[in-house]
């Protein structure tokens, strides 16, 4: 089966003969996985995000989206229906009174008959436990709220697809559960597709997969635990490692037999108690 | 004590329908020197206190005390109490707007009136602070500098103005690991120079690292003060509202119940140090 996202050494520049944002970036995401892509400010994160729905096209490789190539003007609009992108600031998003207005939006924009819209927001609402909030202002709702509208709005439209540019960035701890708890359902019940940008590495520790971006190229590509148990190799690319593999790393310098690719508290509780019964 | 809150409420709107109280007969004490973490949910009043810390937001009903005088009497100079509490909001980049580093540093001690040599001495000793290289950046545009470095510059122009309390409103969101490491260094060495910091952070794990002191916030109330060992020894309290606690504390809680009791700690360094010892000792578990 071909990989449902792909981009084929892609590179990507602002200005032409400026600076490469991007730089001969390889990388296959199949139908169904959850991919944290990490990098620090100005990696290339973002840019990778926009060339992943046409919002850029690349200045030089190919970027598929179902087979389809980004650069073709006649997918334009087929690509971003089946890719959706979530931003960081949910103030900038919301453009309706209502929210259930809101959800509305794309499906006017891509020309969805009226009498067919009720049943795909109402949907939309309850993938993201929304519902009850159908006729409330939006710029009243807490920033985990609007997020989740802005995702709503999006699977209204029915994607196969989703990129979240550090879309829990702005949020406080429980509204940043509350949004990737969202996208992790939709995930597995639905079996969208997840490209999931974020500064969090506790969060990328629950994705599937890691992609890690520097200076605009793809330096890592494993899961969770192949990528953070490098602990030097994460920091020299300017990131960091969950708090629980920091002290793997710093017991297994003491001395005590730990894996190095422990990532969460539960995780860290299980193998101390196992060290104590051995003792 | 530099600032004392005295039964502090701050509605908004008040009278209006959309009438809204976020702060409720808060009292509270900034001490000199102290490193003091305001913690608690999205809509908890945080910000809204912090804005009473300087004069921005004037109190409902109370007083808020800087030196023992009234910020908010008629006769109290408001320009001067603000070089005093110099206020940090949150993606203070967003107010970058000078076409250079250097003019937008200068902005504040400018306005305070000083003479041009001093303003110049200021700026370089402001940046010098924070680690931003004065040769390389002062002429550039601010807006050619990574997202760490213009919060870094905009936190200078606070600075420069040299007050002698910092209210930092969620200075490292949205910043990348690095950037929010370069951060909290320099608040961590600006607190250590003897500067009195009050920080608003969601991140559990940098206020475990540099407070002082933790003032928690829930629904405008002041739920708690206490010191780090206080505040995150109660786990089950802090969940319950909503809020994170440090992974060490996490994971000490977890081994609790498991029956393992290691000493009472918040940091990952203390944490290791004593898993390590208990490890090492094969001692069997308690209980």
């Amino acid at each position: 089966m071909s990989p449902h996202l792909s981009l084929q050494s892609v590179s990507y520049c602002y200005e032409e003969g400026g600076p490469q944002a991007v730089r001969d970036f390889t990388l296959d995401i199949s139908q169904g996985e959850f991919v944290a892509l990490l990098g620090h400010n100005g990696s290339g994160k973002s840019t990778v995000a926009k060339l992943l729905n046409g919002l850029y096209t690349p200045s030089a490789g190919h970027v598929l989206v179902s087979g389809m190539d980004t650069r073709d003007p006649k997918h334009t609009w087929e690509i971003r229906k089946r890719c959706g992108m979530v931003f960081q600031n949910p103030d900038n998003q919301i453009v309706a009174t209502m929210v259930r207005e809101d959800v509305a939006f794309g499906l006017e924009n891509i020309g969805v008959p009226t009498q067919q819209m009720p049943g795909l927001i109402e949907q939309a609402l309850k993938s993201v436990n929304m519902t009850a909030f159908a006729t409330r202002a939006p710029h009243l709702l807490s920033g985990g709220q609007k997020q989740r509208v802005a995702i709503a709005g999006i699977l209204a439209m029915q994607p196969e697809a989703l990129v979240l540019d550090e879309a829990t960035a702005m949020l406080d701890p429980s509204g940043r559960e509350e949004v990737f708890e969202t996208v992790q359902r939709l995930n597995k019940e639905q079996g969208i597709t997840v490209v999931w940008i974020t500064h969090f590495m506790e969060e990328a520790a629950r994705c599937g997969r890691i992609a890690v971006m520097y200076k605009g190229e793809l330096v890592m590509d494993g899961t969770p635990k192949e990528v953070f148990s490098q602990v030097q190799r994460v920091r020299d690319y300017r990131l960091d490692v969950p708090p629980m593999t920091r002290l793997a790393q710093m017991l297994i310098n003491q001395g005590i037999t730990l894996p190095a690719d422990i990532l969460t508290p539960d995780e860290m509780r299980r193998e101390v108690l196992r060290l104590a019964h051995q003792a | 004590m530099p600032i004392k809150l005295e039964n502090l409420s701050h509605t908004y709107q008040a009278g209006s329908p959309f009438q809204a109280t976020a702060i409720q007969d808060i009292s509270l004490e900034i001490l000199d020197g102290e490193l003091l973490a305001l913690i608690g949910h999205t809509g908890s009043g945080k910000s809204t206190l912090a804005q009473h810390l300087n004069g921005l937001l004037q109190p409902t009903q109370g007083r808020v005390l800087l030196d023992g005088k009234d910020i908010n009497a008629k006769d109290t100079d408001k320009r001067a109490v603000r070089f005093q509490v110099g206020l940090v909001f949150q993606y203070p980049e967003q107010q970058l707007f000078e076409e250079t580093v250097k003019k937008d540093i200068a902005f504040g001690p400018r306005n305070m009136g000083l003479s041009e040599q001093e303003i110049d001495s200021r700026v370089r000793e402001a940046m010098d602070k924070i680690g931003l290289p004065y040769d390389e950046i002062s002429e550039k545009s601010p807006f050619e500098l990574s997202g760490g470095q213009m919060r870094r510059v905009a936190l200078a122009g606070v600075l420069a103005m040299k007050p002698r309390i910092l209210v930092l409103d969620e200075p490292t969101a949205g910043l990348d690991p690095r950037a929010r490491d370069f951060l909290l260094k320099d608040v961590e060495q600006l607190h250590k120079g003897g500067t009195t910091v009050v920080m608003i952070s969601h991140s559990m794990d940098d206020v475990a690292r540099l407070a002082t002191r933790i003032a928690v916030l829930e629904k405008g109330n002041l739920d708690m003060v206490g010191s780090p060992q206080e505040v995150f020894s109660r786990v089950e309290h802090l969940t319950k509202m909503g809020l994170d606690v440090p992974q060490a504390s996490k994971l000490r809680y977890l081994l609790l119940q498991e029956g393992l009791e290691l000493p009472d700690c918040y940091l990952l360094d203390d944490l290791s140090a004593s898993l390590a010892k208990y490890l090492k000792g094969g001692a069997a578990v308690v209980g």
